[in-house]
């Protein structure tokens, strides 16, 4: 389209006297109508209401324009509205561009009306400069298989996986070992409710086994991912064997390790062990010591591993609890550093297992507890001098630690991690379940130590993200994307500094060594256009050109 | 008549633009010298903006993001202050970096938003107005900033602000991590070289002419006139045209 | 997912306690800037469809088929001609105290409930506006260039039928919002220089009451040394049993940012035991500690004197060292209890679901977002008191479940 093709239309809003009551808006439609490229300029009193709206819609049929500019309150709120406009009067909806002469101007300028009315001459200029160079462009298009794959067969992968077939979506749940359960096969009671770990598993692992949408794969690893949010290949390894998937959206839900304590405490795994060898004792009734010391915060909280794993406090006070079951005549004595039992059911168990009769004492972390043969030295600020607490067997609250393949795991699916190896999300806040790179999602310990209950809500949480996905045959995507078009194909250089710097991974080398952008991943940052070493980038709708025409309209020289 | 100055700022849609609507909302007053336009990220802000407001002469420019940690696009602000630094190195060396600034504005900080517009308007007020504006640009000036423009444009300087993050943070092929300080020495390091380049370059597509006249003309060193010709040549850029009475004369290619 | 969801909420915008923060822990980043493109997102939605100023009033039916009754209050406004301009505010000649800004600030009759709130639309307060109770004024509805101003608008009875599931995402109150008495000890309501954490927040906040400048009520003074205590009105045996979760980590929030403010404050927190299990939430205390000037006693608070300089002193147990310890402070900030919002009871009668001792919701044993009735869910603070991370998750987990109802899985 040539220079004399471009008829623009500009609509000047008074916005009631928002920006009538400061602003000469007829005088400022007058002077849009005299620069170039202009067809057309009016003002409106209420641009945004049917009236305007329909004034719009008339001009466009009528001086056959083909830009649109409206000079008003803000984008933010009302560019939706008048590029649905436009649309509805069969011109591309991005061939709108929206001129801030309210919020930014109008409303901020009071006691300078000329001031104000020489920055709405030259906004208005700079938009009109832009709105000249704008292009059609199209939503992005993305097809989707709605078929998710679940990577771990814990009660967070589980939960997440027999929600996803549940709603109709087909199934894939890789697990590494044999059964599925995860850490649940080892437990022995869980907490606040105290039910049996194994009945619960067995609950589960049933309704995820008689599901309908669900195949199993056990003592599998997935071992290659290839592909974007809704076109995933994913390799399986089980035994020889090798299959293919090809999914939608993956969850990981991988869980977590335990900390080796064998530096921690004279650990022997005798006299010294670790909460969850207690479990296995405390199942199978073989209890019979009489004097039980647990410390909690054994490797955590330290400088090495600065994190709480929050989980081990109520593990201490359920076995604790367990114990005194067993043999109420137990003396228990928990040694802590604060106790970790927040909310409305752990806070109770806290109070009940106190009322049992367990002490509890707070040791300094600069002063940590001396272990002996027979007795435990721990020094108290409030009697000023150390305690001797006799004990027979020494229980270690150590923290659950990230497992030592999360790094490969994250690198097939191009995912980060965080300073202690965990899964790193997408918003610690409002996006706990996100990757950043669309498609993935996370739940469970493979993110941060979490409690049962916490799983089960973090793998339905994952699920229902993941199906926003997967409940549609194909997702549009805002098309105000980055490019590489076939006519800077030979300015590219091949030198992948924009893969580097795209925050959400949608740039890559293709097979043909070419670079290629995602652009169902691509957000419009702009970033790499801002960086690419040969300028052959193009940010749509953002484009050089239409910046630095905006610059050279405010610049002078025009 | 007192001067008002002329500022154009470059504000992201998600925290600046947004602060700056809150303003209108909240109905701050503040000066109306600047205009506005909306980037979708600060990380968007390519350094070649910069310097063309400048060139054209504007009298301040300023670039405005999410606080660090809280970009919508997640790192976005990272890239532009990497980017904004190498700007403001190179205007340094031409004592001429006063004139752009870079500030965090969140979507909630209206009143701060008002408040740190009318500081830069005040600032630029008392820089006067830029030497490049009005009928008599200064031309010295306008070619040292055109050979800015033309050093921020290299696929080289591209480059080397386009890697600084991840080798910094990540490493190289190899997994050696470069340390920030010796980074920074780095730039700016190629930063000076290339300015002094592309002021020959420029140079030379005016007059070809000998290392000795280019060193007077540009005031530098011509030892260092000479090592950038060479280097120069060696990229296909300037070439030999002649040589008269034993003086080599280069030309632009 | 593509399944349609009507959105009901009582209060005239939506955005609930979040939008009345300044910065969220563990990144301190501002709430309303994460929060506000939620909102929009929400609003311009096609398949939501927000029920503002509007609370439930009946149910029937079961799983897969509920028949929902909403009763919608009237504003007063017509919702498509206003256009959030503010020039009627300007006008009125009514103060009342702004419930958003915890009453530290007025607003008029006719208002916005917060300045990003969605639906963007003003509401009039009846109780509050001349014409409901004096008939007399109307100055609005001359300055409204707009003609949205409509005194004779009604209430409006709704009917939603054809609901599948029902998410109940009801929030939370503060202890002082309803038994104010339990914080006599603390001097709250008696001492100026005494006041509530979110009340602070307020403060702190830069489009809050006092503009983020922090300034005691007693004096205009900016405090330089300010006493945190922690668990007021929980983990108590005399007021509330459980723990409201989140205060360990919003004190050190309040007190980094009050230092942000202000380079020479000394902030000391009262507890009794610092609980920053969540994601970055050590790391966080922490740095409270090391750089923000952050002193944390394990103490137990008995009750707040004040000087004659209005002071307030702080008498506690240091539980460390086992003494009994006067000191003195510019200004005590509150961690109070978490409590079930109001009108829990009449909620859960209109839905016939059961409320555990406390009164929150009641849930299934090890799913949280399971209420005692087959196709209603919950997340959120309404269940237990929890953070954002944990509400975020909560709530997509709900949407979940809801889901399956509706796609047949139940």
């Amino acid at each position: 389209m040539t220079e004399e093709d471009t008829r623009i239309g500009v609509f000047i809003c008074h916005c009631g006297s928002n920006i009538g009551g400061l602003i000469d808006c007829e005088k400022l439609a007058n002077y849009a109508g005299t620069l170039n490229n202009v067809a057309h300029s009016e003002d409106n009193l209420y641009t945004c209401s049917e009236t305007g709206l329909t004034a719009i819609k008339n001009a466009i049929e009528e001086y056959n324009l083909n830009r649109v500019v409206v000079a008003s309150c803000t984008p933010r709120t009302h560019e939706p509205l008048f590029r649905e406009c436009i649309s509805e009067a069969g011109l591309n909806a991005y061939l709108f561009n929206f001129v801030n002469i309210r919020d930014q101007c109008s409303w901020v300028h009071m006691k300078d009306p000329e001031g104000a009315y020489k920055k709405a001459m030259d906004l208005v200029k700079m938009g009109v400069a832009k709105a000249a160079k704008l292009e059609p462009l199209e939503m992005i298009k993305v097809d989707i298989i709605s078929k998710a794959l679940v990577i771990g067969g814990g009660v967070t992968g589980m939960s997440a996986a027999l929600n996803l077939s549940q709603q109709g979506f087909k199934t894939y749940l890789v697990e590494k070992e044999e059964i599925l359960g995860g850490r649940l096969n080892s437990l022995y009671k869980l907490f606040p409710h105290d039910i049996e770990a194994s009945e619960f598993a067995k609950n589960l692992i049933s309704k995820v086994s008689n599901s309908k949408n669900l195949e199993i794969f056990t003592s599998a690893k997935v071992t290659g991912i290839d592909g974007f949010v809704g076109n995933y290949e994913v390799q399986v390894n089980q035994g020889d064997s090798i299959q293919n998937v090809k999914v939608g959206a993956i969850i990981v839900a991988v869980g977590s390790s335990l900390l080796d304590p064998k530096e921690f405490y004279g650990y022997d795994g005798k006299k010294v062990i670790v909460q969850h060898e207690l479990e296995g004792v405390l199942k199978n009734k073989e209890l019979k010591s009489k004097n039980i010391v647990m410390i909690q915060c054994v490797g955590s909280r330290i400088d090495e591993r600065p994190y709480c794993s929050s989980v081990c406090c109520m593990t201490a006070l359920k076995n604790a609890n367990i114990i005194k079951e067993q043999n109420p005549q137990a003396n228990i004595t928990i040694l802590y550093r604060d106790l970790y039992t927040i909310g409305v059911a752990y806070e109770e168990y806290y109070r009940k297992v106190r009322e049992k009769g367990v002490l509890f004492i707070k040791y300094d972390p600069d002063k940590l507890p001396k272990v002996d043969d027979n007795q435990i030295k721990v020094f108290n600020e409030f009697i000023g001098d150390d305690m001797l607490i006799p004990y027979d067997l020494l229980v270690l609250s150590t923290p659950l630690v990230a497992n030592s393949d999360n790094k490969e795991l994250a690198q097939m699916l191009k995912v980060p991690t965080e300073a202690n190896n965990f899964f790193l999300e997408a918003h610690v806040k409002l996006r706990p379940s996100d990757f950043a790179t669309d498609g993935v999602f996370i739940g469970g310990s493979a993110k941060w130590p979490v409690d049962i209950t916490e799983s089960i809500s973090q793998g339905y949480s994952a699920a229902s993200r993941a199906s926003t996905i997967l409940s549609h045959d194909r997702i549009e995507v805002e098309g105000a994307t980055s490019n590489l078009p076939e006519f800077n194909k030979n300015l590219c250089t091949g030198c992948e500094v924009c893969i580097k710097v795209c925050p959400f991974n949608a740039i890559k080398k293709n097979e043909d060594d070419e670079i290629e952008i995602i652009e169902a991943l691509c957000k419009g940052c702009g970033v790499c256009g801002a960086t690419c070493t040969n300028n052959a980038i193009v940010i749509r709708h953002f484009t050089d050109e239409q910046i630095f025409s905006e610059i050279l309209a405010y610049g002078g020289g025009s | 008549m007192s001067f008002e100055p002329k500022i154009l700022g470059f504000l992201c849609n998600w925290c600046s633009y947004a602060g700056a609507d809150l303003a209108g909302v909240s109905r701050i007053q503040y000066p109306p010298n600047m205009r506005v336009i909306r980037v979708m990220c600060s990380g968007r802000v390519d350094p070649r903006f910069i310097i063309e407001a400048l060139e054209l002469g504007i009298d301040g420019v300023y670039v405005m993001g999410c606080h660090i940690g809280d970009c919508h696009y997640l790192e976005g602000n990272y890239e532009a202050l990497t980017k904004f630094n190498m700007v403001k190195t190179f205007l340094k060396l031409i004592d001429y970096d006063e004139r752009i600034r870079l500030d965090w504005v969140s979507a909630s900080e209206g009143v701060r938003f008002g408040e740190v517009v009318s500081i830069f308007v005040n600032d630029i007020k008392q820089l006067g107005p830029s030497p490049l504006s009005g009928d008599n640009p200064d031309i010295d000036l306008l070619d040292k900033i055109r050979a800015i423009k033309s050093a921020i444009g290299s696929p080289r300087m591209r480059a080397l602000v386009g890697r600084e993050r991840k080798l910094i943070e990540e490493g190289n092929v190899y997994g050696d991590k470069i340390p920030e300080a010796r980074y920074n020495l780095l730039l700016s390091q190629s930063i000076k070289e290339e300015y002094e380049r592309h002021r020959i370059l420029l140079a030379l597509e005016n007059k070809s002419q000998s290392v000795k006249n280019l060193a007077l003309d540009l005031e530098l060193d011509p030892s260092k006139v000479l090592e950038h010709v060479l280097v120069l040549k060696g990229r296909s850029k300037v070439d030999f045209q002649e040589i008269i009475k034993n003086t080599p004369i280069f030309m632009r290619l | 997912m593509g399944i349609h969801v009507d959105m009901v909420e009582k209060k005239p915008c939506i955005g609930g306690k979040m939008a009345q923060l300044d910065k969220t822990f563990p990144t301190n980043d501002c709430s309303i800037c994460i929060l506000a493109p939620k909102l929009s997102e929400c609003y311009r939605h096609p398949n939501i469809t927000i029920y503002s100023y509007s609370e439930v009033q009946k149910v029937e039916g079961q799983a897969g088929d509920f028949s929902v009754e909403l009763h919608k209050k009237a504003r007063y406004i017509k919702e498509d001609a206003c256009i959030n301009c503010g020039l009627c505010a300007e006008k009125c000649p009514m103060r009342v105290d702004d419930e958003f800004d915890r009453q530290l600030r007025k607003r008029r009759a006719i208002y916005m409930y917060y300045l990003q709130g969605v639906p963007a639309i003003m509401t009039i307060d009846k109780e509050n506006c001349l014409w409901f109770t004096k008939n007399a004024c109307r100055i609005c509805e001359k300055t409204c260039e707009r003609d949205a101003i409509d005194f004779d608008q009604k209430d409006e009875t709704i009917q939603l039928t054809n609901v599948g599931s029902i998410i109940i995402a009801a929030g939370y109150n503060l202890i002082e919002d309803i038994e104010k008495d339990t914080l006599k000890n603390y001097g709250y309501g008696k001492f100026r220089n005494v006041v509530t954490a979110l009340e602070f927040e307020r403060l702190e906040c830069a489009s809050g009451p006092q503009g983020g400048h922090i300034k005691r009520f007693s004096d205009g003074k900016a405090p330089k040394k300010i006493a945190f205590l922690q668990c007021i009105g929980s983990r108590s045996n005399r007021v509330k049993q459980y723990c409201s979760s989140i205060c360990c980590m919003y004190t050190t929030k309040e007190a980094m940012i009050a230092y942000e403010h202000n380079n020479n404050l000394e902030s000391y927190v009262f507890y009794i035991d610092m609980r920053a299990g969540g994601k970055g939430f050590q790391s966080f205390i922490r740095r409270g500690a090391s750089e923000y000037n952050i002193k944390y006693i394990k103490s137990k608070v008995a009750e707040i004197k004040i000087d004659a300089n209005e002071n307030p002193i702080v008498v506690h147990e240091d539980l460390d060292r086992g003494t009994i310890n006067e000191m003195k402070f510019d200004l005590v900030v509150l961690a109070t209890c978490i409590i079930p919002p109001q009108g829990i009871e009449k909620l859960s009668e209109v839905l016939d679901i059961e409320l555990n001792d406390y009164n929150f919701i009641k849930t299934t044993p090890f799913i949280p977002v399971e209420t005692s009735r087959n196709g209603i869910f919950t997340c959120g603070c309404v269940h237990e008191p929890m953070d954002i991370p944990r509400s975020v998750a909560e709530a997509s987990g709900a949407a979940a479940r809801a889901a399956e109802i509706i796609r047949g899985g139940f």
